[in-house]
């Protein structure tokens, strides 16, 4: 007898191991965000395992054809919350409304360029380990909503529901965590010899920029 | 900063993300066209995002373990969830806190109707492996499985004997592994002692159901009673009834009844569990730091 494809078969009278195989499908996204969020590999491991567990104690409660990946990060993160922050994420001083958004205007053109310049690759090991400790750094759900939009690329809609907060909210803690991203990425920049020392606000368009990536490309070859 | 940007800024990020609306998308657009600074943001906003994917997707990938141990936590939970006669529907919330001890007016019924049955049909003690289920037509319009009666039971029965504990039977603990004879799995002598914990003595706690056995040992931590139990986890399966956790890279099983928490780790066959007044998560970390 012909077994139905995939295809045909609704999703909503999956069998248990196409489940199970859909959401360990999804075991790389939740580590990632369970170590970001835990900071720490075992409990992010202890964390992933509940989470499924959860998952499949619920199964019943997915709706079919929603995102699959959204639905559990939700129990990931609430799990989160219920294990380890009884009183719920994290609040910081910086809530509310962003009282200053052109604060990261301040970073120039050559700069930008130069931070984001294909030859730093050689670096990249290093900003990679930068990044992390930098994300790890961020107050809890401005790192969540970085996380859950920059690695695992949901939407604001789908960060909101998973966060349980309105879309607005969404836009400014993710706003804020790559602000922080930004000029922490920027001082370790520096500090590397990648960039030079920022001018002065209000002339970032003036033509000595070349200078910056000419230092940098020097350096690198001086220290290869 | 050019003159044209500032009323650009707030809408650049959202354009990267893919979140404007569309005649935002053509204005900013058009506004990226002539400045090449806010085009240099764009372009270091992507290029962060990029970098943030690949630092945290190359730092998480799992390890073979850690799929395994995953994949077979699934497959448990599928065995315990085909076990089990709870309705699938009710919210997790509601399910986690009644789970344990759902349906309490049948089991009493199922229990008392098994006790009456085994009482009649077995007088000695021996193997009642299969044995002791109740006839088919006693328990007609009982949803509950004879296992969960017998591990309610025994859950019953542990949390009894902690709240009013007899005399200690045995107050060497160096004499705990010959409980061994009379609970028919191994005991082991169990150190609390990174708690602080002070022994207070061994006793047996009977189970009517099946003519079981498990040891019971006594400690005060902190000045709180610890009770922890040793106990046949083939016949009497806690996981079945209780909540899965994770704690120490082990499964433990959690629940809460009448003030009293309940944590057991069953391993080969062999149950532990811990009765106390503390919280769910100390319990839970107690007998996952104990047994390991």
């Amino acid at each position: 007898m012909a077994r139905p494809s995939e295809h045909d078969r609704p999703r909503d009278r999956l069998l248990t191991d196409d489940f199970e195989r859909e959401a360990l499908s999804h075991l790389n996204s939740l580590l990632a965000v369970g170590t970001r969020l835990t900071r720490s590999s075992a409990e992010a491991e202890d964390l992933v395992q509940d989470t499924l567990v959860k998952a499949m104690r619920a199964r019943h409660q997915f709706e079919a054809g929603t995102n699959m990946r959204a639905w559990l990060l939700r129990i990931l993160t609430n799990t989160f919350i219920n294990r380890y922050r009884r009183g719920g994420l994290e609040r910081t001083v910086l809530e509310g409304p962003d009282s200053d958004p052109l604060a990261d205007a301040w970073i120039g053109s050559s700069t930008m360029e130069a931070m984001r310049d294909p030859e730093s690759q050689a670096l990249r090991p290093m900003i990679e380990a930068e990044i992390r400790s930098a994300i790890d750094e961020l107050p809890e759900d401005f790192r969540l909503a970085v996380v859950l939009a920059d690695v695992e690329e949901l939407s604001y809609r789908e960060i909101s529901e998973i966060m349980n907060c309105p879309i607005g909210t969404v836009m400014s803690r993710l706003h804020r965590g790559r602000r922080m991203l930004k000029s922490k990425l920027h001082e370790h920049a520096r500090a590397m010899g990648i960039i030079g020392p920022e001018p002065v606000v209000g002339r970032e368009d003036s033509p000595s920029e070349p200078v910056d990536l000419r230092t940098y490309r020097e350096k690198r070859s001086a220290a290869s | 900063m050019s003159h044209g940007c500032r009323p650009f800024l707030p809408f650049l990020e959202v354009f990267g993300d893919g979140e404007l609306s569309a005649d935002k998308v053509l204005e900013v657009e058009q506004h990226l066209a002539e400045c090449r600074l806010c085009r240099e943001r764009v372009r270091l906003n992507a290029a962060l995002r990029a970098s943030t994917r690949q630092a945290l997707r190359a730092a998480a990938a799992p390890s073979s373990a850690f799929q395994a141990r995953v994949t077979q936590a699934m497959a448990a939970e599928r065995e315990r969830q085909e076990q089990r006669v709870l309705p699938q529907e009710m919210p997790d919330r509601q399910r986690a806190r009644w789970l344990p001890w759902h349906a309490t007016a049948p089991i009493a019924a199922a229990a008392a109707l098994t006790l009456l049955w085994a009482r009649s049909n077995h007088q000695s003690e021996g193997d009642h492996s299969g044995a002791s289920d109740p006839p088919r037509e006693a328990l007609a319009g009982v949803t509950t499985s004879p296992a969960t009666e017998s591990v309610d039971r025994l859950i019953d029965e542990f949390l009894k004997n902690h709240a009013s504990p007899r005399a200690p039977e045995l107050l060497e603990p160096a004499r705990i592994p010959e409980l061994e004879l009379q609970v028919g799995v191994p005991v082991p002598r169990p150190s609390l002692d990174q708690y602080g914990a002070h022994w207070e003595g061994a006793s047996l706690v009977a189970v009517p159901v099946q003519n079981h056995r498990a040891a019971s040992l006594r400690y005060r931590v902190a000045g709180h009673r610890v009770t922890l139990y040793v106990y046949n986890a083939d016949r009497f399966p806690l996981r079945a009834t209780l909540e899965p956790r994770v704690v120490r890279n082990q499964a433990v099983f959690i629940g809460t009844r009448r003030g009293y928490t309940l944590a057991a780790i069953e391993r080969r066959g062999v149950g532990y569990a811990v009765t106390t007044d503390l919280s769910d998560r100390e319990s839970a970390e107690l007998i996952a730091a104990t047994i390991h």
